[in-house]
């Protein structure tokens, strides 16, 4: 009993008797999320505001007689005369590894029923990206388990790589398959008790999607077991522009402290075509001028100061890193619109997803062409480097040389040859979703193809020869898979082993 | 009622030439409205309307409301006065009104400052506080 009262008088004690100046305005015009306010003279920008029984708001627009907001939370209880209060504080958001495994909306409030998260940190939502003095170049990849990402389009941490394709291309599938591949990685680690890998963490926001397709989401990284080492950010179609505005910008400040802590993040934009759209109907509510497409004049100014937010710190900064895999979905396969040239722009690379491959059989569908990564190798292992260095410009003569080959039948028997090796490195490069590769196995089966090993095996079992010969080498290989993921490279002593392998493995394979 | 850009460049000139020592004198306020409205230029309710909100505005801003939950003295009035003029300058309105629901204290709100050492605000800062 007694210790109830404590508590209340010290409750009592804590709250301030004298008095306190606080700038109040009230409320003009409210409606679809956004209210304008007469008063607060002394409001920051994107500073919260207090609209009373628990709503908040940020203040965006700040002109001459009112102050555009936009509301967070059930705008449907404010009206006109409201009063409204500033609050001298920037919207900030928890952060922390407390939020792993869990579903928060776009302010960090949980939405599994899991219970509170008691986070470590409060983290703002808008913060200036990190300088270029305490950046450093990006040399460690993201394995993201795809064979024809790894080794054509490789992605390094704190890159930040556009994933670009029409509907139904199996965009948010590169994604949720990176998550799976790195939360693999991080397990196998833990297991093993390997201290000296990095554990890459994953932050999935969903903005404006279907509440179908984030449930599915979640789902599958649940039955992969990759949740435990993913925040997911939702911001669906029935949350208010607002809230979709605002969600990559809350998950990237989520990945910031990871990157601030030394860590490694990963964090995947689905979609930011959608958050444009968003961000369109919050600045034509609050009537700034509109652009192209009736997008306002700091549209690209949005997706770069978020994108700009994914970094490699140096070693001086705690050598932490968050990598941006941003989505944009085209129409029609337009790549030349508003919004995709604009990130295309903003980011370091993008992996372009065809539709035309996609309903050909080759998932991913990725246009080996139109995709880029400008790390380069330098976020490859060396044995990737070793073995694939020349298999992007293989594919890319093969296309070339088949688009050709349609036209004339008699073909020499060199080109023969690179189009017989080419289908082959397309059947190679199919994968099936959610199914990531490890890197040892990329290596071995990209040294086969390039070493002429699979060129007198059919293309229709080329899927069939990777997949038992990738089981033989686990089972009667072991040690040679584990010294090329220790070593990571090929040494002569290990190609050679290879070599005896695959030969040994050819004479059993029917 | 949409009010033109140049309504609203017009009405902003017309109100700037309103103030004598950063104060707004009300005869040039009338006078301007009364010459609005005999020469009529075009946009002239567009101009009067946007003009009649930067009027209420600066008024806003200019006018001291404090209430108290029980009526202040002279004394205490005049110590209003001269304190809120000693913070925001001359020329502030003062408007002293009772207000019972505040249980005790005052309440002042100079434009859209508000410093409210009333006991109900303190009520309901130790109910938050809970």
């Amino acid at each position: 009993m007694s210790n109830i009262l404590q508590e209340i008088e010290a409750q009592i004690a804590g709250v301030k008797t004298a008095t306190a100046k606080q700038n109040v305005g009230i409320v003009r015009e409210a409606g679809d999320g956004v209210a304008r306010i007469e008063g607060l003279t002394d409001a920051m920008l994107n500073e919260m505001l207090d609209f009373g029984n628990g709503v908040m708001g940020i203040a965006l627009n700040l002109e001459e007689t009112e102050v555009g907001a936009i509301i967070l939370g059930d705008f449907t209880s404010i009206s006109e005369g409201h009063e409204v209060r500033t609050t001298g504080k920037v919207l900030q958001v928890p952060a922390g590894k407390a939020l792993l495994g869990r579903v928060v909306d776009t302010l960090g409030r949980p939405l599994d029923g899991k219970g509170p998260i008691r986070n470590e940190a409060f983290y703002p939502v808008e913060k200036i990206a990190p300088g270029i003095i305490k950046r450093r170049s990006v040399n460690q990849p993201v394995q993201t388990g795809i064979m024809a990402i790894d080794a054509m389009i490789p992605i390094g941490r704190g890159q930040r790589e556009l994933i670009i394709g029409d509907r139904s291309t199996g965009k948010t599938t590169l994604g949720i398959d990176t998550i799976i591949s790195n939360a693999h990685l991080n397990k196998a680690a833990e297991a093993e008790g390997d201290r000296a890998y990095r554990p890459l963490y994953s932050i999935y926001v969903a903005v404006g999607q279907k509440q179908s397709n984030i449930a599915r989401v979640i789902s599958v990284l649940e039955e992969a077991g990759a949740l435990p080492y993913t925040i997911i950010v939702v911001a669906s179609a029935s949350d208010s522009a607002t809230n979709q505005y605002l969600a990559p910008f809350a998950g990237c400040a989520m990945g910031e402290w990871f990157m601030d802590n030394g860590m490694d993040a990963l964090i995947i934009y689905d979609d930011l075509s959608k958050h444009a759209v968003a961000y369109r109907q919050v600045s034509l509510v609050l009537k700034r001028p509109s652009g192209r497409e009736a997008y306002p004049g700091d549209v690209f100014y949005l997706h770069s100061r978020l994108l700009e937010r994914a970094a490699r710190l140096s070693d001086k900064e705690g050598n932490g890193s968050l990598t941006a895999l941003p989505i944009i979905e085209t129409q029609l396969g337009d790549v030349s619109a508003y919004i995709p040239t604009n990130v295309i722009s903003i980011t370091d690379g993008q992996i372009y997803l065809e539709t035309d491959l996609f309903y050909q059989g080759v998932r991913p569908a990725i246009s080996v062409g139109l995709s880029v990564s400008r790390v380069g190798s330098a976020a490859q292992i060396k044995a990737m480097k070793q073995v694939a260095g020349r298999i992007k410009g293989e594919l890319a003569q093969f296309r070339e040389l088949a688009a050709f080959a349609q036209f004339g039948s008699d073909l020499d028997a060199a080109t023969q040859a690179k189009l017989e090796r080419g289908k082959r490195i397309v059947e190679v490069f199919k994968q099936n979703q959610y199914n990531p590769i490890a890197v040892e196995n990329q290596v071995v089966v990209l040294w086969s193809v390039q070493n002429g090993y699979m060129d007198d095996v059919p293309v229709e079992k080329v899927k069939d020869f990777q997949a038992k010969f990738v089981d033989a080498l686990a089972m009667r290989k072991a040690e040679l898979l584990a010294r090329i993921v220790k070593e990571k490279a090929l040494s002569d002593t290990s190609a050679a082993d290879l070599k005896a392998a695959v030969t040994e493995f050819k004479q059993t394979y029917r | 009622m949409r009010i033109s850009k140049q309504a609203r460049r017009d009405a902003k000139v017309l109100f700037r030439a309103c103030f004598v020592n950063d104060l707004l004198d009300h005869a040039r306020v009338r006078d301007v409205v009364q010459k609005v409205v005999a020469a009529k230029p075009r946009g002239y309710i567009g101009i009067l309307s946007h003009f009649e909100r930067l009027v209420k505005l600066e008024l806003d801003r200019r006018s001291a409301r404090v209430e108290s939950a029980v009526p202040l003295g002279a004394d205490l009035q005049t110590g209003v006065r001269a304190s809120l003029g000693r913070l925001y300058g001359p020329g502030l309105a003062f408007d002293f009104q009772q207000n019972a629901a505040l249980i005790g204290g005052m309440r002042v709100k100079v434009g859209s400052d508000v410093y409210d050492g009333s006991i109900k605000a303190r009520l309901n800062a130790l109910v938050e506080s809970f």
